[in-house]
């Protein structure tokens, strides 16, 4: 199996950045998910969708807009009215929903190679993001598992609060490393690791 | 006496010594100074030079009202001018210079101005620059003429050049309550929210919170009101539902209550931090508002008012509370309030040595009375200050009998010997944010100022921003604002001293008596400068401003707004609130650029690269942007020219193979039941009948008939299709699409992705390219019966799933290799070493450019927005079957006529090559040229050819074929005959391509 090259190049930096303390803000990673695929339910057919997640991928979507769960190996959110993103650490995600998914549902389109996964986790996570994004971070607001659909400098993001301090963000492979040198920049203020 | 540091006193740290340096001279001030108190400390009075007079000035106020004294701070080359140095928090290193003076502050030239007088007044630069009729000055040369001399004599501090290194951020907030105003009104409203559980955010101009209670001198709650404001300010630190924002300016009242802001990160350190922003501009969207931004003491207007050691009193009392600052020995009160008399025992604590009041009012209150006894001053009631003297400070005032209702003065004028003039013409409350969020400001009589208006958004005042100016009605009001309890058994307020000193003044803002009376003192407008105005004509107030300048420059009228209005409304015979106010916008104060641009900073637009760039850059590609893209233009070798590249890599593509990165096309997967009949009506020709594993050339129009975009769509299943676009206008289609889907045509089951950065493309073309692929394909072959022209086929290179079009773009036998963008360089890499015995060379866009230019094909530079498909001949694939979008208005008079401009070839007749955008003319004058036939969309050197030629846009094109014209390009001195042939220079029957 080839391995896909990393869009990140040269910019990609292993070792602490910034600002330098005693501990770090925020540590950033780009992940390398086996899938990535888009799943778009036609209008009434949400459930049938989210219950199909469910059966094959075993995520369990709350019916609200963004909704979301994440588990260590694979997460799901929604990203627009009807639209799923779901990430995997397996391969090949995209041909069993390929066979399962009934036409009258909806459709799944591959993007494993198209966005590009981003997670920053650290106490200075929010802070860094909210540099970037016209959203609230708070927890409160943006519950664990949640997703949102924003755009940043031009560069469309869509993004999930995977754990109390962590986010997953996907973007747009072509503008993956413009974007990662915007998000060293920002966290260079509270000190970052790039691991 | 100069002004002079106290012994004691003040909230300044003494202990630790700060050098800094003004105009090249090195002094001493504490943590805790700003640049004005540091310099008074040390005796300085004189901080600047005026707008257009040049006149000596001081400084006025203590803090973001200051008009007068601007200075430029220096950071290495960088300079920032037009700083009032009432705002700069002094450190070690910290330079400053003073401003708009020449050669020297002490000493300036330009100070000769004063003489101009009334020359000088308003209007000036409309008057006495209208220009002769005549002559080489006529028209408006002459002021162009004069204007570097007067760029240079009057203005401002001039802007650096040198490039400024600091880091800018911005940052996005949101919460339940945002109280704008550190001062004890805030800190209760923000005590108040927090207390319920609201997310506040509580931001203050200074670097410290308490407002007027730093150094009013007063108690809450059985403290010195100081360490009050300290304690609520620790105490809310501590909780995790507050931010607080010290050093930030709270500048833009938006829709929705969305607030800008500006927070001074590190303008206060010596070295900012790593990473540490120099400025960070916020926009916190808010739940709701509270307003708690104080009010702003007035100056009264009268001769020699701006003379350096006339301040506010409140100015005098702050630098004494605040700073332990005497401003002088000898010092007067001018006022027509009481809240002046408040200032009296500061002075006297300050250690000035005698003290005199002069009031317009002949009658004054108990408590004002009371006060000046205290302090053993001098009271002269029913009098005016009329002039003052002194250079370049302060050393003596006039002062004679007033009547405050006829305003007039009268009797013998007494000269008193002071060094410092403390003046207060009453408080108005600073509602600019308020009025920004918009409504009109409401006149109050009482306090003879404007005060916020009903609002419109979310949002309420509290305090002196509402004209509520004792400290008892801040604590309450802003409690309240904030949510806290009010019932009886609720937890007693903080007690207050009360307050008895109140503004309520006279009716009085100028004394009218000889000399120059300033309303403006930063663009040295005077009173005589608003009748004139008047006089002129100008009586709208938005008029006046424009005309005198009143109120504009960095300090937006903070302290000249309501003079002014005052004294046009006496001119006109109007009401103050008749006259109006002028609408306050943002900025409320000067903002960096650098904050607004913020990540931004030197980085305009995020860079697209595609999987294969870093290989094409360590190939020494000269990468060109498309969009936002980059592509390589050329692989030059060493000593190539631009053309000898291309020429050099369109040849080796035509004569054996070449290969190009083809990544960036638009790439949109429009899949569902509905999607061939969702084509079918956005394309011009039909695709519902195209097979799987096939591709279509498609052309799409716009509602309006003209060309939108083109590209070939690939049928990978039944109700799946993969739709090429062009890179430009990628975004455009599927905004397109989507508003079709949304708007249109919601009913049909289509959901569009886009999939441009899913797949790597690399296109192979050439008499060799099929051999090449031949040799590293798996899985399928490639040859004529399996992929045949617009053909599909699946299959691997190098163990990467590939998928595989046989289509032309370059007019080569060629194919279109898509595989996952992840595996593009290694995909790239495997069809490169297949190639190596077959000449195989990569090529950038300007080769690329030049194959489709023999072949005629069209790209952006031809689908203009204005072209038509019959223009583009283009018009066989106008479906006649079917209607599309566009399909009802292609028709349509003007879109079909024999002379639009129509897609042509070009030959230069000259050998010399053509350009892009030169003009087509059927002869050719330099000197007088003819009406244009049209203009040339693409040229190029053709190898195939031997000849330059070119792509244009033509007059009645298609007619005007194997016919001589010119080319016209007036701004490239290009002139030169070219004949007109067709679109399709090289191989017209297309045999290279279907083999």
């Amino acid at each position: 199996m080839v391995e896909q090259l990393s869009p990140l190049g040269a910019a990609y930096r292993p070792g602490r950045h910034g600002r330098v303390n005693d501990t770090v803000g925020a540590t950033l990673s780009e992940r390398q998910p086996g899938s990535i695929v888009q799943l778009a339910a036609w209008s009434g057919q949400e459930d049938a969708m989210r219950a199909l997640i469910k059966d094959i991928s075993g995520l369990e979507l709350p019916a609200t807009s963004g909704g979301g769960t994440a588990e260590p190996a694979k997460a799901a959110f929604g990203i627009a009215p009807g639209k799923v993103l779901l990430i995997d650490d397996t391969d090949g995600i995209f041909a069993d929903y390929s066979a399962a998914l009934p036409e009258n549902i909806g459709v799944v389109t591959d993007l494993s190679h198209g966005r590009s996964a981003i997670r920053i986790v650290g106490p200075s996570a929010e802070w860094v993001l909210s540099k970037l994004f016209a959203i609230d971070f708070t927890s409160g607001a943006f519950p664990v598992g949640a997703g949102r659909s924003t755009t940043h400098h031009d560069i469309f993001t869509q993004m999930q609060r995977s754990g109390e301090d962590q986010f997953d963000l996907y973007v747009f492979r072509s503008f993956a490393r413009s974007f990662w040198q915007t998000l060293c920049h920002a966290a260079g203020e509270v000190g970052y690791e790039v691991i | 006496m100069k002004p002079q540091r106290t012994g004691i006193g003040g909230k300044i740290h003494r202990a630790r010594t700060i050098r800094f340096s003004f105009d090249g001279t090195s002094y001493e001030g504490h943590p805790g100074d700003t640049l004005a108190s540091a310099l008074l400390a040390n005796g300085i009075v004189l901080f600047g030079r005026s707008f257009k007079y040049h006149r000596p000035r001081g400084v006025v106020s203590a803090g973001i009202d200051e008009p007068n004294a601007l200075v430029t701070v220096l950071r290495g080359d960088v300079r920032e001018p037009n700083i009032p140095a009432t705002t700069i928090e002094i450190f070690d290193g910290l330079v400053a210079v003073s401003q708009n003076r020449f050669p020297s502050l002490a000493f300036d030239l330009n100070a000769i101005n004063q003489l101009g007088g009334k020359l000088l007044g308003a209007g000036f630069y409309y008057k006495t620059f209208m220009g002769p009729v005549i002559g080489p000055l006529r028209g408006t040369r002459f002021w162009m003429f004069c204007e570097h001399f007067i760029r240079r004599a009057a203005g401002l501090g001039r802007a650096g050049e040198a490039h400024d290194t600091a880091r800018y951020e911005r940052v996005n907030a949101f919460c339940d309550v945002l109280i704008v105003g550190g001062g004890p009104a805030g800190l209760m409203a923000a005590r108040a929210a927090a207390e319920k559980g609201d997310r506040v955010i509580l931001a203050e101009f200074d670097p410290t919170f308490g407002g007027s209670a730093k150094w009013s001198g007063e108690t809450i709650d059985g403290q010195p009101a100081d360490i009050w404001t300290q304690f609520v300010a620790d105490d809310l630190r501590s909780m995790p539902n507050v931010t607080l924002l010290p050093r930030t300016l709270v500048w833009g009242y938006y829709d929705s209550d969305t607030m800008a802001a500006l927070e001074r990160v590190s303008d206060h350190k010596v070295k900012a931090e790593t990473g540490e922003p120099r400025h960070r501009s916020w926009t916190i969207r808010a739940g709701r508002v509270i307003l708690a931004t104080g009010a702003l003491e007035r100056p009264i207007v009268f001769p020699g008012n701006d003379r350096p050691g006339v301040m506010l009193a409140s100015a005098a009392q702050r630098y004494a509370g605040e700073y332990g600052i005497t401003v002088g020995s000898r010092v007067a009160v001018f006022t027509n309030n009481d809240s002046a008399y408040t200032a009296l025992a500061a002075m006297k604590a300050a250690e000035c040595s005698s003290l005199v009041v002069v009031d317009v009012r002949s009658q004054i209150s108990p408590a004002a009375r009371a006060a000046a006894s205290h302090a053993g001053v001098e009271l002269l009631l029913g009098q005016a200050v009329v002039g003052t003297r002194g250079y370049p400070s302060l050393s003596s005032i006039k002062v004679q009998r007033f009547d405050p209702s006829s305003l007039t003065t009268s009797g013998v004028a007494r000269s008193i010997s002071v060094d410092a003039l403390l003046v207060s013409g009453g408080w108005s409350p600073t509602l600019h944010l308020a009025s920004q969020a918009g409504g009109r400001p409401v006149w109050d009589e009482e306090i003879q100022a404007f005060t916020p208006p009903q609002p419109l958004q979310n949002w309420m005042a509290a305090g002196a921003a509402r004209g509520a100016f004792s400290t008892a009605e801040a604590v309450a009001e802003g409690y309240a604002a904030g949510g806290g309890e009010t019932a009886d058994d609720a937890e007693p307020l903080p007690e207050t001293e009360p307050t008895i000193l109140l503004s309520k003044p006279a009716r009085v803002f100028e004394i009218k008596a000889k000399g120059k009376a300033f309303v403006d003192f930063q663009h040295d407008v005077t009173a005589d400068d608003v009748r004139l105005a008047h006089q002129e004509g100008f009586v709208s107030v938005e008029h006046l401003k424009r005309y005198t300048t009143l109120g504009m420059g960095t300090d937006q009228g903070k302290t000249s707004n309501v003079p002014g209005l005052a004294i046009m409304a006496e001119v006109s015979g109007r009401q103050i609130p008749e006259v109006g106010t002028t609408r306050f916008r943002p900025p409320y104060a000067p903002v960096s650029i650098g904050a607004l641009a913020a990540e931004r900073f030197g980085d305009l637009k995020p860079e697209r690269l595609t999987p294969m760039h870093d290989w094409h850059v360590e190939q020494g590609a000269e990468m060109m942007p498309a969009g936002l893209w980059f592509r390589p233009r050329i692989y030059a070798q060493p000593g190539e020219t631009i053309e000898q590249s291309y020429v050099r890599e369109t040849r080796a593509a035509r004569n054996e193979a070449g290969i190009v990165d083809v990544s960036t096309l638009g790439k949109i997967a429009v899949q569902g039941p509905d999607a061939a009949l969702f084509l079918d009506r956005v394309y011009t020709n039909t695709f519902s009948t195209l097979p799987i594993n096939k591709a279509r050339y498609g052309l799409m129009l716009r509602e309006d008939g003209f060309v939108l975009d083109d590209g070939t769509t690939w049928r990978l299943g039944q109700n799946e299709f993969l739709m090429t676009t062009t890179t430009a206008n990628a975004g455009k289609v599927m905004q397109h699409l989507e508003y079709l889907l949304d708007v249109i045509w919601p009913d049909l089951k289509v959901h569009l992705t886009s999939v441009t950065d899913q797949w790597a493309g690399a296109a192979i073309g050439g008499p060799r390219a099929r051999e090449i692929l031949s040799t590293c394909v798996q899985g399928t072959k490639v040859d004529n019966a399996t992929l045949p022209f617009m053909g599909i086929v699946h299959g691997t290179i190098a163990q990467v799933p590939v998928m595989i079009c046989r289509l032309s773009f370059s007019g080569e036998m060629a194919f279109e290799v898509y595989c996952g963008a992840g595996h593009g360089q290694h995909v790239w890499n495997a069809l490169l070493s297949a190639g190596q015995g077959f000449g195989l060379v990569a090529y950038g866009m300007e080769a690329l450019g030049t194959m489709r230019i023999e072949k005629g094909h069209v790209t952006g530079a031809e689908i203009d927005g204005r072209t038509t498909a019959r223009d583009l001949h283009l018009d066989w694939m106008l479906s006649k079957k079917k209607s599309f979008v566009g399909s009802a208005m292609m028709d349509r008079e003007g879109l079909s006529g024999p002379d639009r401009l129509q897609l042509v070839g070009l030959v230069s007749l000259d050998g010399r090559a053509l350009s892009g955008g030169a003009h087509i003319v059927e002869h050719v004058d330099p000197e007088a040229p003819s009406h244009s036939l049209g203009h040339v969309t693409a040229a190029c050197y053709s190898p195939s050819l031997g000849k330059y030629i070119g792509l244009a846009l033509v007059s009645g094109g298609k007619g005007r074929r194997e016919t001589r014209a010119f080319v016209s390009d007036p701004l490239r001195n290009r002139f030169g005959p070219v004949e007109i042939v067709s679109h399709h220079m090289f191989d017209p029957q297309g045999t290279r391509m279907h083999g």
